[in-house]
């Protein structure tokens, strides 16, 4: 079909592939966008979500803010930010994006997080605490280990979520991997609007895959499979 | 008027029939993806259990239609099938088909064998029996799964106001391009509110479609240590956001 | 036999009244404006549309979220049968940026007639409003790098910044027409950004020199320095409807889209835009007072 082959038209101008407007560049200024997103989300997330999980406090929060986060749209964000950005002189494209990524990413990496230190056994901790491990020791010993699976999950959650909304970046000026989309569309080029939708798609899979198999090299002893956590009681949800 | 403050309270009040009709557009778009989704998911996962060969490839293929950006998919669908509510849907079905599919399979898979022998040997035969007994209490899982689907479709909608479809998306969409603030504010503010309205009404119909777990407290009592997090699989809630 | 007579004339009387108001109008087709991603586009559409509904016409509007490529792709696959559109920058999209337009309007429509008719498409009468591309910079740019014209910003401005909407990259007379005209490349630094975004990003430094509409009201408001086309780059972009050739054969129709382009200047178009830009007021309240003010509705 005629997409297609603008698709590989597109792929094989050589034009493409340099400068600043180019693939490659762009493709770095997305990965850029979105590890840095990431990081900032995990640096808030995760050692509050460890704590609050440790102290079994929370959880409720945890769920729902987990489930209606998904509902704050993130070009909202991202239009407030930019107006506010530019007025506090914090330039274009990337800084105003990140307040809208990190609000993506927290929800699913601080409930996974929490569920995973919440949800050890606590016939595990029990043991713990008779071997002479104090609360601390419980916490970075017992829990976090456990939690690990858990949370890789959620990182894997929370980085498909940003690299995919990164492309929205387009719509204030951040030149990556979502100017391809928006340009695409905007000039009717079946062929851009596919090379960065297929590159996003990859970035996000490749990311996806890396983190399995970080996931799986972090707990060796247990299996890790999709259905990761708790097939335990799956009728308590509700 | 204080063009500095991010809200125009003077707009939104001479504004508030097209805030209802949006409303009702973003309602209608919601609605329909979802309804849609789980009809599809239900098929599909029927499909998956029966012949379980097949259930690599049909979650494979949701779970690449989610990794589109929803952006991409929207602006790619456009030039086939138009600026429409249909081209909305296709994408918005799409994306709720991942989350509803893994519930539902779950769900159904974690019906106990010998739950589904006893009902046969009552005289339920195989279909009659998916529908009143494994769907039945495979109830809390599917709708997990519908309450994340109806709340991040909800967030997807908006969306759809870049490629003209109403809803919130559209005081978003114009609000960004114009460099309104006020606009922005409500079409997100708003899309917040009906989430927590919808995700409450889900919460509701799942309470009472499950009389069995309301009935033992017993069995809860011994969890008090573990935080009751209703989601079997947080792992595996991919969220598309717009 | 009187009867009949009496009934007869009573027939073409209520025949030949209702033939001239309504009856062109009952039989044109439905007919979809296109509107493009910038205030004045939205404007435009809603005045032909409330002021067409007025005769008695079944119009929509229809967003198209983008530039013109969208509206051409629109006309193409019929999902739209009206556009506001501009003389010149039409004609050299038409063309392939031949460079045909020129700054006298009715050659430049004659011209462009000839791409449209093998689109199955024709312009209505083009007004007098002109609305073209225009490069400003603050009055600070202006005084730190000595900037009063194009030419100045293709020999002292090359590494500053261009920001504008996504058209710009491919409008001819945008970055292509700079580069082809005044040998000026500003691609590379070039931001992309919503109509809307422009001029704030303008005034906070992030961007040196901005791509505005000539319409836009902030020009003066703000003492923009307005960069001056010397070397002649831009045309005539006064404002055109353009239609399908079934629209635009029904005579009926086409005198009143006539009759409403022959109302708007230039600068009904900046004072319409200042309420949309500044006043955050509805393109279709505009309208409608435009409209009513003009006695075209009413």
């Amino acid at each position: 079909m005629g997409s297609l082959h603008a698709f590989f038209t597109f792929l094989g101008d050589g034009d493409h592939w340099v400068g600043p407007h180019g693939i490659p560049h762009r493709t770095y200024e997305h990965l850029r966008l979105s590890l840095t997103a990431i990081a900032i989300s995990a640096a808030i997330a995760m050692p509050l979500a460890a704590w609050l999980g440790h102290i079994r406090r929370g959880g409720v929060v945890a769920q729902w803010m987990l489930n209606i986060g998904r509902a704050v749209p993130s070009l909202a964000i991202l239009a407030i930010v930019f107006r506010v950005s530019l007025q506090w002189g914090f330039g274009l494209g990337f800084w105003p994006v990140v307040p809208a990524l990190v609000a993506l990413g927290i929800p699913p990496l601080f409930a996974n997080t929490y569920a995973g230190v919440a949800g050890v056994d606590p016939t595990v901790i029990e043991a713990a605490k008779g071997m002479g491990f104090r609360p601390g020791q419980v916490l970075t010993k017992v829990e976090i280990p456990n939690a690990l699976p858990l949370a890789l999950a959620g990182l894997r959650v929370a980085s498909l979520q940003v690299i995919a909304t990164a492309t929205l970046g387009a719509y204030v000026a951040f030149d990556a991997l979502g100017s391809f989309i928006n340009e695409g569309f905007r000039q009717q080029d079946p062929g851009k609007l596919l090379t960065g939708s297929v590159a996003v798609a990859l970035l996000a899979l490749a990311f996806d895959g890396g983190l399995g198999l970080a996931a799986r090299r972090a707990s060796p002893w247990r299996r890790i499979d999709r259905r990761v956590t708790t097939a335990d009681d799956p009728i308590e949800s509700v | 008027m204080n063009s500095d403050s991010l809200i125009w309270w003077d707009w939104v009040g001479r504004h508030g029939h097209d805030i209802w009709v949006a409303t009702l557009e973003h309602l209608q778009l919601t609605l329909i993806a979802v309804g849609v989704g789980l009809l599809l998911s239900i098929l599909l996962a029927a499909i998956s259990l029966r012949w379980r060969s097949t259930y690599w490839f049909i979650a494979g293929t949701a779970g690449v239609l989610y990794t589109i950006p929803s952006l991409a998919l929207f602006a790619f669908l456009v030039t086939w099938t138009g600026f429409t509510t249909l081209t909305a849907e296709i994408g918005l079905v799409s994306y709720t088909l991942l989350i509803l599919l893994r519930n539902i399979v779950e769900g159904l898979d974690g019906v106990p064998p010998d739950v589904k022998e006893a009902a046969e040997a009552m005289g339920y035969r195989p279909t009659p029996r998916f529908f009143a007994v494994d769907l039945r209490l495979a109830t809390p899982a599917i709708m997990t799964g519908l309450r994340i689907a109806t709340v991040t479709t909800i967030g997807l909608v908006t969306v759809t106001g870049l490629i003209g479809q109403g809803g919130y998306g559209s005081f978003i969409d114009a609000g960004l391009k114009r460099n309104f603030s006020t606009e922005v504010m409500v079409g997100a503010g708003l899309s917040v509110v009906m989430a927590i309205i919808l995700d409450g009404i889900l919460v509701a119909i799942g309470w009472a479609l499950t009389p069995w777990l309301r009935a033992g407290k017993t069995s809860r009592r011994d969890r008090t240590s573990r935080p009751a997090l209703p989601e079997p699989e947080p792992a595996d809630l991919v969220g598309q956001v717009g | 036999m009187a009867l009949l007579g009496t009934l007869a004339l009573v027939a073409t009387a209520c025949g030949s009244s209702s033939k001239s108001s309504t009856s062109s109008a009952a039989s044109a087709p439905a007919i979809t404006i296109g509107a493009q991603d910038f205030g004045e586009s939205a404007i435009l559409a809603q005045i032909y549309k409330q002021g067409l509904e007025d005769k008695g016409y079944k119009v929509d509007v229809q967003k198209l979220g983008g530039f013109r490529d969208l509206e051409v792709t629109a006309f193409d696959k019929k999902t739209i049968n009206f556009a506001p559109e501009y003389a010149a920058s039409m004609l050299e999209f038409l063309n392939g940026k031949k460079g045909e337009a020129s700054g006298d309007v009715d050659a430049t429509v004659t011209k462009l007639q000839t791409y449209l008719a093998p689109k199955g498409l024709v312009a209505t009468d083009a007004s007098k409003a002109v609305d073209t591309n225009a490069f400003v910079v603050t009055k600070a740019t202006a005084d730190k790098y000595g900037l009063k014209s194009l030419s100045d910003l293709a020999s002292k401005g090359q590494s500053l910044t261009l920001g504008g909407p996504a058209d710009c990259a491919t409008n001819a007379f945008c970055i292509p027409g700079l580069k082809s005209k005044y040998g000026l490349d500003l691609s590379a630094k070039f931001k992309s950004l919503e109509t809307g975004q422009v001029a704030p990003a303008l005034d906070a430094g992030q961007i040196d020199v901005a791509l505005l509409f000539s319409t836009d009201s902030t020009i003066k408001t703000k003492n923009y320095v307005l960069l001056t086309d010397d070397k002649s780059m831009l045309a005539a972009d006064n404002v055109v409807p353009v239609v399908t050739t079934d629209l635009g054969s029904n005579a009926d129709l086409a005198k009143a889209i006539n009759a409403i382009s022959a109302t708007l200047t230039t600068q009904k178009l900046i004072d319409m835009n200042e309420r949309y830009d500044v006043q955050k007021d509805d393109e279709a309240v505009i309208a409608k007072d435009y409209l009513t003010s003009e006695h075209l509705i009413g």
